[in-house]
């Protein structure tokens, strides 16, 4: 394992993508799943001074089952095998306890979710013909529908239910209903929409995909669904959001067979900061907690404030173990525009903020660089529409277009936001003066338009 | 770029001149929240949402950033391999 003992120092800067890694990567999450199932699995997590950290052992341990199962896709691995067989054995005990079987019998419209680790442990060939029949019965009372969901959430529904019984399912090349209500087969509001909505996406897509065990037909074309997946990414990237952003990233592995240069750059992005922190961390991680913390009520906070965005890279490094679908050692430079990325990134203000990415960009050879212009595209201009700067986001356009990158969803978004605008002022340059003619009539209130705006 | 607004100043000169006596708002709170809780109209109504009560609303943040990198590494040894 020399390579490994390189990759970690500080002196590599480069690091390459190899099965080694992403092996090691996937062996990290699942060795922090079992620390997750040893500290937190019996009682969850209750933090009192900050409630958000809050977490119910149902969560964890529904999830360690599903990483579990991603997992599974590389059991070939030897390394990988004999962990997921410890982290199996350790689970069942409260995958299957009486507080999930008192759940499936008390709650019939939460069945699925209280049995979702039980349906994992089942499909790994840890089965439980006793649990099996509770939840049968459960399945098919009066009120296991009696819960309103939103499509994604009822595509988790269906898909828990089709790994219970996969040689039940219909056809998988029918693309559920579900699937086609969810925010898969719409576009997103790339520029305004929340985190949720990219937590739908991302999670739509997984259940969709089944981990490429048994994939269904997207709703929508591949390369739509992947333009928004990059906008996503984006956003991601520029919020140090690598929680959702992991997520993202899973839509290349489990869609297609090639990184676009952008998804190539983000994994390099997130196993870089993986790298120096030692884990992909999430800002919910506080260093000034920890050091008010001592002992297991200091490992306690650090699991359940950590363990999520571990878990996505492990599922990540799962799926890009998958043949065929690993990211690739170096940003794909085909198509690639000279100049294109300083193009971009004149429009850049980076202010006091350093974000992880462009440390990661300052990395990449010249070529490499133009190949994610789109990318820094997407970021400038989100960035800007953020601000109101509206005036820089018309003459990023204006270059983008001329660089032949603005052919992108949040380009386009952005477009219509700008035509929107000019209605917009049209209307309230109307109402101004119809006010102004009314004795003691206020102005509307006006949109804050940036100074580049204001010159034109 | 320019032509921004602190709010964090704005807000630090209201708090320093004592624009909003909290005491005051705690103090009323305290006499009518009981007879409010109890009256037929909705618990919206509290909030503020359909009436001109006060509202006082905790906006969400939006998330920090992450912790420095190199800290992290140093102060969790537990998730090291």
């Amino acid at each position: 394992m020399t390579w490994m003992t390189k990759k970690r120092s500080s002196v590599v800067t480069e690091p390459e993508w190899n099965q080694q890694d992403l092996e090691w990567r996937l062996c990290h999450a699942l060795d922090i799943a079992k620390q997750v199932v040893e500290r937190l699995a019996l009682n969850g997590y209750i933090d009192s001074a900050d409630p958000g950290n809050n977490l119910r052992p149902e969560k964890l341990i529904s999830e360690t089952a599903l990483l579990l199962f991603a997992a599974s896709s590389a059991a070939s691995h030897d390394t990988v095998k004999a962990r997921i067989k410890t982290l199996a054995q350790m689970l069942i005990p409260h995958a299957r306890s009486e507080r999930m079987l008192l759940g499936v019998c008390l709650q019939p419209a939460l069945a699925w979710d209280y049995a979702q680790a039980h349906v994992f442990l089942s499909r790994l060939g840890y089965q439980d013909a006793a649990f099996d029949q509770l939840l049968q019965q459960s399945a098919d009372s009066q009120a296991k529908d009696g819960c309103e969901r939103v499509p994604y959430r009822m595509l988790e529904q269906e898909w828990v239910r089709s790994n219970w019984n996969p040689s039940a399912s219909r056809s998988r090349k029918l693309t559920r209903t579900s699937a086609s209500n969810s925010v898969l087969n719409r576009s997103m509001d790339l520029l305004n929409g929340s985190r949720e909505d990219i937590y739908a996406f991302t999670h739509a897509l997984v259940y969709v995909t089944d981990f490429n065990v048994q994939p269904r037909r997207l709703p929508r074309s591949r390369s739509v669904i992947l333009a928004e997946a990059e906008a996503a990414l984006a956003r991601c990237l520029e919020e140090q959001d690598y929680d959702l952003g992991g997520e993202v990233l899973l839509a290349w592995p489990l869609t297609c067979k090639s990184w676009s240069a952008a998804a190539a750059f983000g994994f390099r992005v997130l196993a870089g900061v993986e790298d120096k922190a030692g884990f992909l961390p999430a800002p919910n991680t506080r260093l000034q907690r920890l050091s008010e913390l001592q002992g297991d009520d200091r490992t306690k906070y650090l699991l359940a404030t950590a363990y999520h965005t571990a878990y996505v890279m492990g599922l990540l490094s799962a799926a890009a173990l998958q043949p065929e679908r690993t990211p690739p050692a170096q940003i794909p430079t085909s198509g690639a525009i000279d100049g294109s990325a300083n193009k971009i990134l004149a429009f850049f203000d980076a202010g006091a903020h350093r974000a992880h990415w462009l440390d990661e960009l300052y990395k990449l050879k010249d070529a490499e660089r133009d190949a994610v212009a789109g990318l820094l595209l997407t970021i400038v201009l989100r960035l800007n529409i953020k601000r109101r700067e509206f005036g820089i986001v018309r003459k990023l356009l204006e270059v983008g277009y001329s660089m032949g990158l603005a052919n992108s969803p949040v380009s386009s978004q952005a477009a219509e936001m700008l035509e929107r605008l000019s209605i917009y002022t049209q209307v309230a340059r109307a109402r101004r003066s119809e006010n102004q003619e009314e004795p003691g009539g206020a102005p509307p209130p006006s949109v804050a338009l940036g100074p580049e705006a204001r010159q034109n | 770029m320019s032509n921004r607004v602190n709010h964090q100043e704005i807000v630090k000169r209201l708090l320093d001149a004592k624009v909003v006596d909290f005491s005051a708002i705690g103090k009323t709170f305290a006499e009518i929240g009981p007879s409010l809780a109890l009256a037929d109209e909705p618990w919206e109504g509290w909030c503020g949402t359909m009436r001109g009560f006060i509202r006082i609303l905790v906006v969400n943040p939006g998330l920090p950033g992450v912790e420095n990198l190199g800290a992290l590494r140093g102060a969790t040894g537990e998730l090291q391999k």
